[in-house]
């Protein structure tokens, strides 16, 4: 919202040396957030008033002029321009060298530099409104006529903002600050801060009563149906009024705060809903059926009710919205909107003004329904003070009766009216508020600054009892919280200081899966060379079915972003694959991994509310890791190492266990693996299937591991232990041999491990297929190290323990040793 | 003729060049049974007993002073030779190790989030993250915002089908209530608490927004806290975030949730070295309604609470531009952390 100084001084004047800047500052620290602050005239700077002295034709174009204008310097300047409406005598808006303009009103400001048009030096323009952002100030029909300043009282020279009376100063106040604060969406509540803050007195807002009719009476009825929606609403009929352009002093208050002025009516209203925050309207009564007397309905609207507004859009509404209506016809929108069929137009002599309070939930709830947003809604969601309802209907009759001479109240002034909720008196300890701030505020200093806001208050035995003021009673203020937020806030936060506060020093309890988490990321990128990746939960239906991933069991969201991507992961391997897919266009290697939450509906999770009942879809930390390099044949060792060995160093003993042919069509099958911790599955290895890579548009082989890291964590133990150092020598042994390919190489090295204590160690060293190997075999060569505790092993011990070995590598795996 | 066996073996011993010359000229005079110089001492067991004593103690002088320069020049030659084979052995040293070993990376969000978990760690906070498709009750109803309230549209808010009381969280603080009922037992504990995690807005993605981001937040509730007390708790997370002081002010602001509430802004200079505030963090004391909530007694116990953007941080601490680049997973963007 945009608040303009000038208004404010119609309400609260300032010391004097108290500048823009410092105001805004101080509406900052203590109100609402202040954006920016715009000088009006240095928006015109080097925009001044001229006046055109010679008009001659231009040689090399019919419909440019080349005129002798007076800038009030000591030479006459001389611009080229196409103008349709330039004459001698002419004041006019110049643009000099060196200001900002807009080319025919449209893109970024350029700056103006001296420049030949077709032949002929030009130093400026002579400026068309919408090229100087004065378009609301001087609609025009024709984008080549120019502005008239007329018999302006300026002189040649002054700045164009100083010669009209745009000599503003504009604060931007960020409406987020304010959504819990009505009062404030109008220039009044912000001047009432302002009072406050600087200790000034604030003008009452009381604006002329409304005349009594005692002849020639109309009559107004209102037929409220529904009092929770409508708590107020006022109304009264005018006539006499001559439509027309507003008087300039209130173009330039609309135009201060950033609304087109439009017509007298219209503007009158919107300058009543800028002063005070309160929503107005007006009806022209010859568009309303009017059986004898005047009848006002606010009724739901009928479902499925059509309705043009005044921004000449259709809305098809439904039964839960409220509109106005004339007996007949709807003519507005509640709270957000008038219609175009009871539009003001030049024609307008009688009119219905329209003051109501409107229920805020409702009148937002229609908004967001229907798609708008208007000024009006903005400020009945904020839920309104009633008292307002009265004040701006008063203010718009006064302000009609001034701007058109003939016009004159020919109604009743009706008021229909809930009995107004008195609030709560706040009960507030002062320890209490001097508990929660934190430091000692003297009382007097406290009542001083509750005084000022408006509030009531009396002081018993340290106990305050505080009235709320209408404008802060309708949500705003309701607790004793409430009241400490004012004393603060006025205060000034930046002379509350800081301490630390009193707690117990014992250190937080662990957690543990976080602890599993960060180590697994340190391990997986600077020991492994795997790269973190963050994907979304969401997934793609189209990606999924490209991989051949059932979607029948997926979460879906009511309300996706985009519909291509509305399923929540089961798992995180396939957004890995589109990254792999993405990344290996551009890479040789690509191996990455992301740590993320799944969401499983048919497992249950955390409980949904504290007191029992449903719970929430299970929602597992996974790691997955996946790995796709140029040229490696079998990626599946590279992902099988890195999980293995990863939870090693996390002092977890996993394994990789065969578990046959998966039915998984999308996975290798004959490479897959289930990754063991005793009997418990805690994850997978698998290499994609190379037909299902090719669809996904992967070049290069793909492995991936998927890991359930909360159930990985509960593996986690922390006893490892040290083994002595050997004190004896060992003696060690290669062995090689040819077996069927189908021998796993898990249960040679158990084998092995198993033929006597003694062994100590065994490691495969190296396998081979191909040349010198028979078909459907395998050579396979192992390193053995035998060693004893308690004496020196000698090599006729050792071999005696290595030629069981070997039988039993010839009995139990057919193995053929060579020699 | 002694003397001149002596000079002559000296002048050849001068004039060699290498090891194995040197050893040839050696084999010459000294060889067991050829070398000129061996022969003069065999023809000593000739002489007689006298003249054996006199050319015996002659010709051993003689020996001593050739061998010796013998192993001088051995000296020198092997000098020569290692400086040789030094120079030769001269590698580029600024090359590097081949084959290039690569290195993984850890996402910048991961890491500016592992700073922020160890200062709130060390001062006493435990830190925990929970369900991101969350209840509305844990979203919206524990922290004191109604049915009504414009954060719960659709447009704000991803909401599941067919479960219209569940949605992805919209911030972390869906985490206040879950962890003051899970570690105060029964509302007899204090708590402090910090959870960062992944929340969810029903947004158009650009450069400034993305659906899905990162929020941190923390909470600590004991008998007595303060809005001084808020100011001081965050200053020393900054302060040991930053390394320095950071001067900070606190402004009215409002989030249903706490009651009074704040926006924290921090002082920084800009690059014409102009001071500035910049929005930190919105804060403060925990509303009634959520301590009640979460089971305290509203009258003997207080709260604070802060959060900020996560991802706000990451793209300061780096001067990422875009924020799109944080779910990019594109290996361009990764490799620089």
């Amino acid at each position: 919202m945009l608040i303009s100084k000038k208004w404010l001084h119609d309400f609260v004047s300032l010391p004097d040396n108290v500048s823009a800047s410092q105001l805004a500052d101080c509406l900052t620290m203590h109100t609402v957030e202040i954006e920016g602050v715009q000088e009006q005239v240095k928006e015109f700077y080097n925009i001044v008033v001229g006046v055109i002295q010679t008009v001659l034709p231009h040689e090399n174009a019919n419909r440019l002029r080349v005129c002798g204008i007076d800038i009030g310097e000591s030479e006459i300047v001389q611009i080229v321009c196409g103008g349709s409406n330039l004459q001698e005598g002419q004041k006019v808006v110049i643009a000099k060298v060196g200001s900002s303009v807009k080319w025919h009103g449209e893109g970024q400001p350029t700056i103006l530099e001296k420049i030949k048009i077709r032949g002929v030096d030009s130093y400026g323009m002579i400026c068309a409104s919408s090229e100087v952002g004065l378009e609301d100030y001087y609609p025009t029909e024709d984008e080549r006529e120019i502005i008239d300043l007329g018999d302006i009282d300026a002189p040649a020279g002054m700045n164009i903002g100083e010669a009209l009376g745009l000599d503003d100063t504009i604060f931007d106040v960020d409406n987020k600050s304010m959504t819990h604060r009505p009062d404030l969406w109008g220039q009044y509540g912000i001047a009432r801060e302002i009072s406050a803050l600087y200790k000034q007195p604030l003008k009452q807002y009381h604006p002329a009563s409304i005349p009594q009719v005692s002849v020639d009476k109309q009559q107004l009825h209102v037929d409220v149906q529904d009092t929770e929606f409508c708590r107020r609403y006022m109304g009264v009929i005018i006539d006499g009024i001559v439509v027309e352009q507003s008087p300039t002093w209130l173009r330039q208050r609309l135009f201060a705060v950033g609304l087109s002025p439009i017509n007298n009516i219209v503007d009158i209203t919107n300058f009543v809903m800028m002063e005070i925050g309160q929503p107005m309207h007006a009806f022209d009564k010859a568009q309303l059926t009017v059986d004898k007397d005047v009848q006002i309905i606010i009724r739901k609207a009928k479902k499925g009710e059509k309705f043009t507004l005044l921004n000449g859009k259709k809305y098809i509404l439904t039964s839960d919205m409220f509109v106005i209506g004339d007996g007949k016809k709807a003519v507005a929108i509640a709270g957000i909107m008038g219609g175009k069929n009871s539009e003001i137009s030049n024609k307008t002599k009688t009119i219905i003004f329209e003051s109501a309070n409107f229920n805020p939930i409702s009148v937002r709830k229609t908004a967001v329904a229907l798609g708008i947003r208007t000024d009006s809604s903005t400020r009945f969601e904020k839920s309104l003070d009633s008292v307002n309802t009265e004040l701006a209907l008063k203010r718009a009759v006064e302000l009609t009766l001034q701007l058109c001479p003939n016009a004159h109240v020919v109604s009743d002034i009706v008021d229909v009216k809930q009995k107004q909720q008195i609030p709560k008196q706040i009960v507030v300890p002062l320890d209490f508020l001097a508990s929660k701030i934190g430091v000692h505020v003297d009382i007097k200093v406290i009542l001083d600054i509750l005084h000022r806001l408006g509030f009531g208050v009396k002081e018993k035995k340290d106990i305050l009892y505080v009235d709320v003021p209408s404008w802060r009673a309708t949500k705003d203020i309701s607790i004793p919280e409430d009241i400490v937020e004012e004393v603060a806030r006025m205060y000034g936060y930046d002379i509350i200081g800081m301490s630390l506060p009193v707690a117990s020093i014992a250190p937080p309890i662990d957690n543990t899966l976080r602890e599993l988490q960060r180590r697994a990321k340190i391990m997986l990128a600077y020991e492994y060379a795997y790269t973190e990746v963050y994907n979304y939960s969401f997934e793609s239906p189209e990606w999924l079915q490209q991989i051949g991933i059932d979607t029948s069991k997926h979460i879906e969201l009511d309300n996706p972003i985009a519909k291509d991507r509305k399923l929540l992961r089961r798992q995180l391997m396939p957004n890995l694959l589109e990254n792999v897919e993405k990344n290996s266009h551009r890479f040789e290697v690509v191996r990455l991994f992301e740590i993320g939450k799944v969401f499983l509906t048919e497992q249950s999770g955390e409980l949904a509310r504290d007191d029992g009942g449903v719970c929430l879809p299970r929602q597992d930390t996974h790691l997955a890791i996946v790995s796709a390099t140029k040229d490696v044949d079998v990626p599946f060792y590279d992902v099988s190492h890195v999980c293995i060995t990863l939870c090693k160093q996390l002092s977890i003993s996993v394994f990789v266990k065969d578990v046959g042919v998966p039915d998984i069509s999308f996975f290798h099958a004959g490479r897959y693996a289930n990754i063991m911790v005793g009997d418990v599955c805690i994850g997978y290895i698998a290499e994609i299937h190379p037909a299902t890579q090719k669809v996904l548009g992967i070049p290069y082989r793909t492995a991936v591991a998927e890991i359930n890291l909360n159930i990985l964590v509960n593996h986690i133990s922390d006893n490892s232990c040290y083994r002595s150092v050997p004190s004896f020598p060992a003696v060690e042994r290669d062995v090689a041999f040819i077996v069927d390919l189908s021998v796993h190489h898990a249960d040679i090295v158990l084998a092995i491990e198993n033929v006597d204590s003694l062994v100590e160690s065994v490691v495969l060293f190296d396998v081979y297929e191909g040349k010198a190997v028979p078909k459907q075999k395998k050579s396979m060569a192992y390193h053995i190290v035998y060693r004893a505790q308690d004496k020196t092993l000698t090599s006729e011990d050792a071999q005696k323990i290595h030629s069981k070995v070997i039988k039993i590598l010839e009995k139990k795996f057919k193995a053929r040793v060579r020699v | 003729m002694q003397n001149t066996i002596q000079h002559k073996f000296e002048k050849e011993i001068i004039q060699v060049q290498t090891r194995d010359e040197l050893e040839a000229v050696y084999q010459t005079y000294f060889a067991r049974k050829s070398g000129s110089f061996s022969k003069l001492m065999q023809g000593l067991k000739d002489l007689s007993k006298d003249e054996r004593k006199l050319y015996g103690k002659a010709l051993n002088d003689m020996k001593m002073k050739m061998e010796k320069a013998y192993d001088s020049k051995k000296a020198e030659l092997n000098k020569v030779e290692l400086s040789a084979q030094i120079a030769k052995e001269h590698i580029d040293v600024t090359q590097p190790k081949l084959p290039v070993k690569e290195r993984g990376h850890i996402h910048p969000r991961t890491q500016v989030r592992w700073q922020l978990e160890d200062v709130m760690s060390s001062m006493g906070f435990i830190v925990e993250d929970g369900p991101e498709l969350e209840s509305d009750y844990y979203v919206f109803d524990t922290l004191n915002i109604p049915s009504y309230h414009p954060a719960r549209d659709t447009q704000d808010t991803f909401y599941i089908k067919n479960h219209p009381d569940w949605t992805m969280r919209s911030h972390v603080s869906n985490m206040q209530v879950r962890l003051m009922h899970k570690y105060n037992e029964n509302g007899t504990k204090p708590i402090r608490a910090a959870y960062p995690g992944r929340t969810f807005r029903n947004e158009a993605t650009d450069a400034t927004h993305e659906h899905t981001f990162y929020q941190f937040e923390a909470l600590m509730v004991d008998r007595h806290i303060t809005i001084a007390n808020l100011v001081g708790v965050i200053k020393e997370l900054l302060h040991a975030l930053y390394k320095r002081n950071i001067e900070v002010r606190l402004r009215p602001s409002y989030f249903p949730f706490v009651e009074p509430g704040f926006e924290l802004d921090i002082k920084y200079v800009d690059t014409n070295k102009n001071e500035k505030w910049m929005e930190m963090l919105g804060c403060g004391l925990m509303h009634p309604n959520v301590l009640k909530a979460a089971g305290y007694d509203s009258h003997k116990w207080n709260g604070l609470a802060f959060g900020m953007g996560l991802d706000r941080l990451v793209l300061l601490k780096y001067g990422i531009e875009d924020i799109r680049f944080l779910m990019s997973c594109d290996l361009r963007f990764l490799k620089q952390f």
